[in-house]
């Protein structure tokens, strides 16, 4: 059989880059979505004890499902622990957390980020577009060792000031963090659909490391609100590899987080049922 | 305070415990959040038209949704509002945004701190301290929010004050009639919820006996104190799902989520799921036998070999 060459959206890009952030061994608390599908990559791919932690307060657990949210039933399947919200948020301030995993709709140069609010013309109390919230990302913003944060590249949201501040990155650059005494140690790296961008040692603004292709460049600087420097070294991304690929399509077969697509199968309940039948049969978890 | 919490068989139904607990303008928190939402509550709250509820909780998917956009909130205070990954919720952002049906005012907290609010409140103290919340636009637009140096290592800390709603609603697996509470899977911060309220409602998929709960204390998240009354409530989360009970139903939860675009839709949704559904048993049928059945099996399929 021709081996076709691997096809992958976007969304498999970031989830496969951001998941080789997390090294084995560590505990990586994982929030909704494209997060949650690079800490399962980590685990199944090159990070075998590599620990998921939810906020929702479950510890390790071993789903054959994707979790669709930090508090549904997948998130406890097989779990080592199973614990109130404010203990497990307690744990990652004590410093127990080493690696997060966040986003948000806006980012600064600074690794600042915006979940709570678009102001337009308007204000907090009237604003133009109203969005979650902090959830736990204020708090593993504050207190994780180190965050990853991902989100998608648009021409909207890497901005020169934020319109709310919700977690805290690097704050206005410099030893600003530091001298703040949040004990966390603030974003390593931003993980979009088009590039890789990391934090200078020393004044903490953000720098392209890595691209989707050089010949992008031009294009990615026009997205980001303020003079992005480039990094000498400046890297091509790894498109995800046939292993980090089947993770996702195993987990994930309807598409829901990934976004592959399988729309039709949610509009109808019989069809929904017949897509977790077929990719889940009905056999005791093996692993 | 004459207290149902001293009886011994509190159980009854769903429709008296709302008219009775939720008075209009009062406090309220849903336990749950995805697991274990008390969507059923949310439904029964809309359907006995209670308002100027104020909403507290750390986060809320679907019947946060149904509150808002049915116009019974008129604060919320929260970190976290949304469907989930099938698609954002309108409701509340029709109602931030353009006052439609009315506008809330939002205090916002991260999780860990909205949790804090109601460990402080369950072990009656006033707040409590956090490292969370310092040097971010939460703490500037939340009042309630205050800062201070601790006074033994003179670093700052931000404090949140105790919640302590008039009334909390728990959906758990499990309960005896006195309203001992077994929560399997995720506990969102259940257990503290219940003490922290100064009424507190179980409602559960099971009623079982106290020997069973006696067979495994360990288990009970919730002791009978605590509780104020217990209602047997099976689905009382759908279309969220209950761990070790059943899935949760993506279908019912994108159908909203793709109907609150618009109020008209989402007006269209609460008269077919809310208003022409008499009670709870009504909304089952309307849901039908074989979908709640396929909800527990695939929700069994996943969870083969955990104790149930």
């Amino acid at each position: 059989m021709k081996k076709a060459a691997l096809k992958y959206n976007a969304a498999h890009l970031m989830a496969a880059r951001a998941a080789r952030e997390i090294k084995d061994g560590e505990t990586a608390m994982i929030g909704v979505g494209l997060p949650l599908a690079a800490g399962i990559i980590a685990r199944e791919v090159h990070a075998p004890s590599s620990m998921i932690v939810f906020e929702g307060g479950t510890v390790g657990a071993k789903s054959r499902r994707m979790p669709w949210s930090i508090s549904d039933s997948a998130t406890s399947d097989f779990a080592l622990a199973a614990m109130e919200l404010w203990r497990m948020l307690g744990d990652l301030q004590a410093g127990y957390v080493d690696v997060g995993v966040v986003g948000g709709a806006q980012v600064d140069r600074y690794g600042n980020l915006n979940s709570t609010a678009i102001f337009g013309q308007g204000s907090y109390a009237r604003p133009k577009v109203r969005m979650p919230g902090s959830g736990g990302a204020n708090d593993i913003a504050s207190s994780c060792g180190r965050t990853i944060i991902m989100m998608r590249l648009g021409s909207r949201n890497f901005v020169s000031g934020l319109d709310y501040l919700t977690s805290p990155g690097y704050l206005s650059g410099g030893d600003a963090r530091a001298r703040a005494n949040l004990s966390g140690g603030g974003p390593a790296l931003v993980v979009t659909d088009r590039a890789v961008f990391r934090f200078d040692g020393q004044d903490k603004e953000m720098y392209l490391a890595e691209i989707d292709d050089p010949a992008n460049l031009e294009a990615v600087r026009k997205l980001v609100g303020w003079p992005l420097r480039v990094s000498p070294e400046l890297k091509k991304m790894k498109p995800p590899s046939a292993k980090e690929m089947e993770v996702m399509h195993r987990l994930d077969p309807l598409g829901i987080v990934l976004g592959t697509g399988a729309e039709l199968e949610l509009e109808d309940f019989e069809k929904y049922l017949g897509v977790l039948e077929r990719n889940f049969p009905d056999e005791p978890l093996s692993r | 305070m004459t207290s149902g919490r001293k009886k011994l068989d509190k159980v009854t139904d769903l429709a008296s415990v709302v008219n009775k607990y939720v008075t209009d303008g009062c406090s309220i928190c849903l336990g749950g959040a995805i697991a274990r939402e008390s969507v059923a509550v949310a439904r029964e709250i809309v359907r006995q038209q209670k308002k100027d509820l104020t909403l507290m909780g750390a986060a809320m998917t679907s019947a946060g949704e149904i509150l808002v956009g049915a116009g019974c909130l008129k604060r919320i205070e929260i970190a976290y509002f949304w469907i989930g990954v099938v698609g954002q919720g309108f409701n509340f952002r029709r109602a931030v945004e353009q006052g439609v049906p009315r506008r809330p005012k939002v205090a916002d907290y991260s999780n860990f701190s909205a949790s804090l609010r109601f460990l402080a409140g369950s072990m009656g103290i006033g707040f409590m301290p956090t490292r969370s919340l310092r040097h971010s636009d939460i703490i500037r637009y939340n009042p309630d929010i205050k800062t201070m140096a601790d006074p033994y290592t003179g670093q700052e800390v931000a404090l949140v004050p105790a919640a302590n709603p008039e009334v909390a609603f728990i959906h758990v697996q499990r309960a005896d009639p006195s309203g001992n509470a077994v929560i399997m899977g995720n506990l969102w911060n259940d257990p503290t919820l219940a003490r922290a309220a100064r009424k507190t409602i179980i409602t559960c998929e099971e009623i079982i006996s106290e020997q069973e709960i006696r067979t495994n204390p360990n288990l009970t998240a919730i002791p009978r104190y605590c509780v104020e009354a217990v209602v047997p409530l099976p689905f009382g989360a759908h279309p969220e799902p209950v761990d070790g009970y059943y899935w949760m139903d993506q279908p019912f939860r994108r159908d909203f989520a793709l109907r609150s675009q618009s109020r008209e839709g989402f007006l269209g949704w609460l008269q077919e799921w809310v208003w022409d559904c008499a009670d709870h048993n009504a909304y089952l049928e309307k849901l039908g036998a074989r979908r709640i059945q396929a909800l527990a099996a695939i929700e069994k399929r996943f969870r083969q070999g955990m104790a149930r």
